[in-house]
């Protein structure tokens, strides 16, 4: 495939609305399983012989109806969409959902799941919250093989070591390259387009990880041969999209206003893991504990003594940005309640930075462009 | 009430009392070098802290009284100037603006903290709520973290991680206060604990008397404080053993919450308590009583047969810290109504849905559908909020109430057909 | 030297000229109407007419408001947020904060000095609090727009409007007026809500002095004068503040006539 075929089919995944792809994949034979964001065990799926399907929501692809109507109305639009996703039997393909523990919206939704398709296999799964403990690491490790022996039961294949070493093996590679991808934008943003990296990545969440390795590998060989050269724009990350996604016009319409979005949260489940998997030991505990000890920072862990400030400033310099954006989903309750702490370690180190709100299924970004398009003004102009 | 009863006013009246008394040692306690701990209602581990000496702190009672005595507004605006949205819950933000106006809140003065406690039960913004005040005061954060009840039963791996975050508990809060951990204090005050956890649900369940004594929800509101504030001291027991005189009082008189009992209902929702007497009217002009209701339970589903247990001191605790209500699952959620509607011979059940609290709210509109039109349940659905004094139209809900009674008047005089009988249902704390 | 700011707004296009000692030399204000690109160049050449010169003798040209793409002329697009503060700086030196109230969304904004934006908030998802409450306030009481300030002045006393909503206000002014409160009453409680809710936006910015007031709804005396109480303060308020944006674009222009378009040396001359 051509790198523009490549990019074209990794957006047909996410945006066909009768998820096509899902569909055949599934009369190929493989069984799916739906993942909420943020960080769900995708490996304990992979090692069951299950694929892990990334589902954020239904973006700008479906208007909801039956959901609201079992829902509240002051609530995020992804828990909502996925929900009428199910409801209106688009996720049929799907042998069930998993839920981790991110906010009580998306933990109520697993139980609305339950009531309302009651042919799905609908699992929410407690992380650990307190990361100190010395009793984490077997508590989670129980959870995983609580949620092992669940999928055993759908794919019929308990998993063993080497499933797990393969997989981990597998995780690893992927992961490592999705790091270059990152690198390789940090380094150089006017040669690897966010709309097009981004579109790279969510597609990867969705298939097989061994059918998109080799389109990520060809995509990045692109990208690290292309001359592009650099426009005057400002350096950002950008912070708070980790669960319900933005649109890929607001993407573009972040980078159209002047920014390079150097790091960014978006899709973070994906890069969840800071280190790779170890290939010894017991792989359950060698997963848990990993999970506990080598996660990245998110509004969704409480992340002990240090705080998430530290840890957004050191992003913030390790990719040498001049700004923060702060990109956050309507009503979404981990990334409302940082902001107000991480905006004071902001404006403790004289950091400028800008927040607004999206939905995922807006399609106009007047009001958001003038806000970015000041905010770049107000460092290229004035500082 | 009437001066020829001995012991009626006595729940609301020595509850206010007892309150009063535990906000003014709470406010002398840093002059004292006292410790202090806040912590949350839901899996509260009152006598575990108590044991060290700790003067105990709900931030959501705190948030709570404030909108009962009509001050959490300007809190709110404040924390909205710090930069919280208008969407998040109005019980944070009523205790950040509060902290930013120096603590003085209509109770008195609070302390801050030596040690913040997070028992994460049920409720996921208690951690965002902690972690920002652990911010605030730069006081250490114990992070109590109980599992959902996600399935139908316990797992047993829930409840060891459960105690073995306890006993870590316990070792530091030995390390701030210098004091070793007195476990047979520890056994006595959960015996005292389980006596009025005893006494409490007979209140509760003195309203399955047609008519009822007792407002389950009104007036349950109240009478609950105790027992989720003041475990550990005497107080809590010696307060049920008051408030159950009351209530047999009323039994052997035939006196109940208010006039002629005309309707019954199961109330689901916080209630919204910067407006909370008016809520109340709009219910009482239509003789309704509220014979059950969930939360009630936020703090122990003690009427499912949760106790505190002296001979098994911290696993009948994490027992009781993974079964309050908002820690159930829907499934679990919806059961318990079921048998509330059954076993107290309700009308019918009223959900109000506030905006600030996801963990309540989402999916009590499905909830609704489940019992009007799969059950036959007269069911009315209102909404406002329970911190927030701005998100509170008396005109609509007085339309919404009024209708619903109306006809459920209707359906009574007409003799309607009685709502689908339920099936008794079992499960298992 | 001649520099132009042309501010296409929804309702209005304006054009400023000024010259290198920044004295505005002409102004215009036309409807934008269907074309708005038609209306850039007609207000541009109204200026220029009006100076006596010619168009080629226009050094640089800014673009800015909502239509600030559709100035096909201009050499540079600055956003109405930028152009405010620096036209709020030209016309009230002393200006810290600036409350830009329109008919569609309400801006806060801090600045410093020089008119550079350090801060700002908007509010551009809920009507109440913008130039749409008044207007519902307006068509349920069946009054036109521009006489409900002055009336509100009248009040003898003040009418609490206690909703947060647009869409219920119109209940609750209703339900005012049929328990026998005046109109006058009633619309005192409706500016004094709407300016409450711009001192809450304002005060994420912060309420240091002197703060100006911008925007359609500032022609509004019963606005001014409510947030004149909140705030306990004399507001600016300037009869040219709808040219506020054009002249903030001018003077980006007139930046980058003098110093060859570069915006860093730009800063460092302003």
């Amino acid at each position: 495939m051509t790198h523009e075929q490549i990019l074209a089919e990794c957006r047909e995944w996410f945006t066909d609305p009768d998820f096509g792809r899902l569909r055949a994949l599934r009369e190929q034979g493989r069984r799916l399983i739906g993942c909420f964001p943020v960080y769900t065990p995708e490996e304990v799926v992979m090692a069951a012989r299950l694929v892990p399907v990334h589902l954020f929501g239904g973006g700008t692809m479906v208007e909801i109806d039956h959901a609201d109507s079992r829902m509240q109305s002051f609530v995020c639009s992804i828990t909502r969409s996925t929900f009428e996703l199910g409801l209106t039997k688009r996720l049929a393909m799907l042998d069930g959902m998993l839920f981790p523990s991110i906010c009580d919206v998306a933990r109520n939704l697993s139980g609305l799941w339950r009531r309302n398709l009651p042919d799905h296999l609908a699992e929410f799964i407690h992380f650990p919250e307190n990361f100190q403990s010395a009793h984490a690491v077997p508590y989670l490790r129980h959870e995983l093989q609580r949620l092992e022996q669940r999928l055993t039961a759908i794919s019929g294949h308990a998993p063993g070591p080497d499933d797990y070493r393969r997989t981990f093996e597998r995780v690893n590679r992927w992961q490592a390259a999705v790091n270059e991808l990152y690198a390789l934008r940090a380094a150089a943003p006017w040669n690897v387009p966010l709309a097009d990296a981004y579109a790279l990545v969510r597609a990867g969440g969705m298939m097989p990880r061994e059918q998109h390795l080799p389109l990520l590998e060809q995509a990045l060989a692109t990208w690290r041969a292309a001359g592009g050269r650099p426009q005057d724009r400002v350096r950002v990350i950008v912070e708070g999209s980790f669960c319900e996604q933005p649109s890929l016009e607001l993407l573009q319409t972040i980078e159209e206003s002047g920014c390079y979005v150097v790091n960014d949260d978006y899709l973070l489940g994906l890069r969840w893991h800071t280190a790779p998997l170890p290939l010894d030991g017991d792989p359950l505990e060698a997963l848990a504990r990993h999970i506990l000890q080598r996660c990245v920072p998110s509004a969704v862990h409480h992340p002990g003594p240090q705080g998430r400030g530290a840890a957004l400033l050191a992003k913030a310099r390790a990719a040498k940005a001049e700004g923060v954006v702060f990109c956050i989903a309507k009503f979404c309750e981990p990334a409302l309640y940082d902001f107000a702490l991480l905006k004071r370690a902001l404006e403790a180190e004289s950091i400028p930075y800008l927040s607004f709100e999206f939905e995922e299924k807006m399609s106009t970004f007047e009001s958001i462009r003038t806000q970015l398009e000041t905010f770049v003004e107000s460092i290229l102009l004035f500082s | 009430m009437a001066d020829e009863y001995r012991y009626q006013g006595t729940g609301r009246n020595l509850q206010k009392d007892m309150l009063g008394d535990w906000f003014q040692r709470l406010s002398q306690a840093p002059a004292r070098g006292e410790p202090v701990a806040y912590l949350f209602i839901s899996g509260n581990i009152a006598e575990l802290l108590s044991n060290f000496g700790f003067h105990l702190v709900y931030p959501e009672v705190t948030a709570l009284q404030c909108g009962i005595k009509k001050t959490a507004g300007n809190f709110i605006l404040k924390a909205e100037e710090l930069g919280y949205s208008p969407d998040v819950c109005g019980y944070v933000k009523n205790d950040i603006g509060l902290l930013h106006s120096g603590n003085a809140s209509p109770m008195g003065k609070l302390p801050p903290p030596t040690l913040l406690v997070c028992n994460y039960s049920g409720c996921r913004t208690y951690v965002k709520w902690f972690e920002a005040l652990a911010e605030f005061y730069k006081a250490p954060l114990f992070m109590l973290d109980v599992p959902y009840r996600r399935d139908d039963e316990i797992d047993p791996g829930d409840l060891a991680y459960v105690t073995g975050q306890m006993n870590e508990l316990i070792a530091l809060c030995e390390k701030l206060t210098g004091k070793r951990f007195d476990i047979d204090r520890f056994r006595a005050d959960l015996a005292d604990t389980a006596k009025a956890e005893e006494y409490w649900v007979r209140i509760l369940e003195s309203a399955r008397r047609v008519p009822s004594p007792f407002d389950s929800y009104f007036e349950a509101v109240f009478f609950m404080a105790p027992l989720y504030t003041l475990r550990g001291s005497p107080d809590c027991l010696r307060y049920y053993e008051a408030a159950w005189r009351e209530i047999e009082e009323r039994i052997a008189h035939g006196i109940g919450p208010a006039g002629e009992e005309r309707f019954r209902v199961v109330v689901e929702g916080p209630p919204p308590w910067p407006h909370f007497r008016a809520f109340w009217e709009m219910f009482q002009r239509w003789g309704v009583v509220a014979v059950a209701s969930t939360y009630s339970k936020v703090g122990g589903l003690f009427d499912q047969g949760v106790r505190h247990d002296p001979a098994r001191p911290l696993e009948s605790m994490a027992e009781y810290c993974m079964n309050c209500y908002t820690n159930w699952n829907l499934g679990l959620r919806r059961d318990l109504i079921r048998r509330y509607l059954e076993d107290y011979r309700a009308d019918g059940l009223v959900i109000h849905s506030v905006k600030s609290c996801r963990s309540f709210s989402v999916g009590q509109a499905d909830t609704r559908e489940v019992f009007s039109n799969e059950y036959g349940i007269p069911t009315l659905f209102i909404e406002s909020d329970l911190a927030d004094p701005r998100y509170f139209s008396a005109a609509q809900l007085r339309n919404r109430i009024d209708a619903f009674f109306e006809g459920l008047a209707h359906r009574k005089l007409t003799g309607a057909a009685p709502a689908r009988p339920l099936p008794v249902l079992e499960v298992r704390p | 030297m001649i520099a132009a700011g042309v501010d296409v707004g929804s309702t209005a296009t304006k054009a400023i000229l000024i010259d290198e000692n920044r004295h505005i030399l002409a102004r215009s204000c036309i409807k934008t109407g269907a074309n708005v690109v038609k209306a850039a160049e007609r207000v541009f050449r109204e200026t220029v007419e009006t100076a006596g010169i010619e168009e080629h003798d226009v050094t640089q040209v800014v673009g800015t408001g909502y239509g600030r793409y559709k100035v096909t002329f201009g050499h540079a697009q600055v956003t109405e947020i930028s152009c405010h503060a620096r036209g709020a700086a030209y016309l009230f030196p002393h200006t810290r904060i600036i409350l830009d109230i329109g008919g569609q969304d309400t801006k806060a904004i801090r600045i410093a000095r020089g008119g550079e934006v350090e801060d700002f908030c908007m509010n551009d998802k809920c009507a109440a609090g913008t130039g749409r409450f008044l207007e519902a306030a307006a068509t349920t009481m069946a009054l036109p727009l521009d006489e409900i300030g002055p009336l509100s002045l009248q009040h003898r006393q003040s009418i609490k409007i206690t909703n947060v909503c647009t869409v219920f206000v119109e209940s609750e002014i209703l339900a005012h007026l049929a328990r026998g409160r005046s109109p006058a009453d009633v619309l005192r409680g409706v500016h004094l809500a709407i300016a409450g809710r711009s001192v809450a936006l304002m005060r994420r910015v912060g309420l240091d002095p002197e703060i100006t007031f911008t925007g359609g709804v500032s022609r509004n005396v019963g606005i001014c004068a409510a947030l004149e109480e909140k705030l306990e303060r004399h507001l600016n308020v300037s009869p040219d503040s709808q040219y506020m944006g054009a002249i903030g674009a001018a003077l980006f222009a007139l930046d980058r006539a003098l110093t060859g378009h570069s915006p860093a040396a730009a800063a460092a001359g302003a």
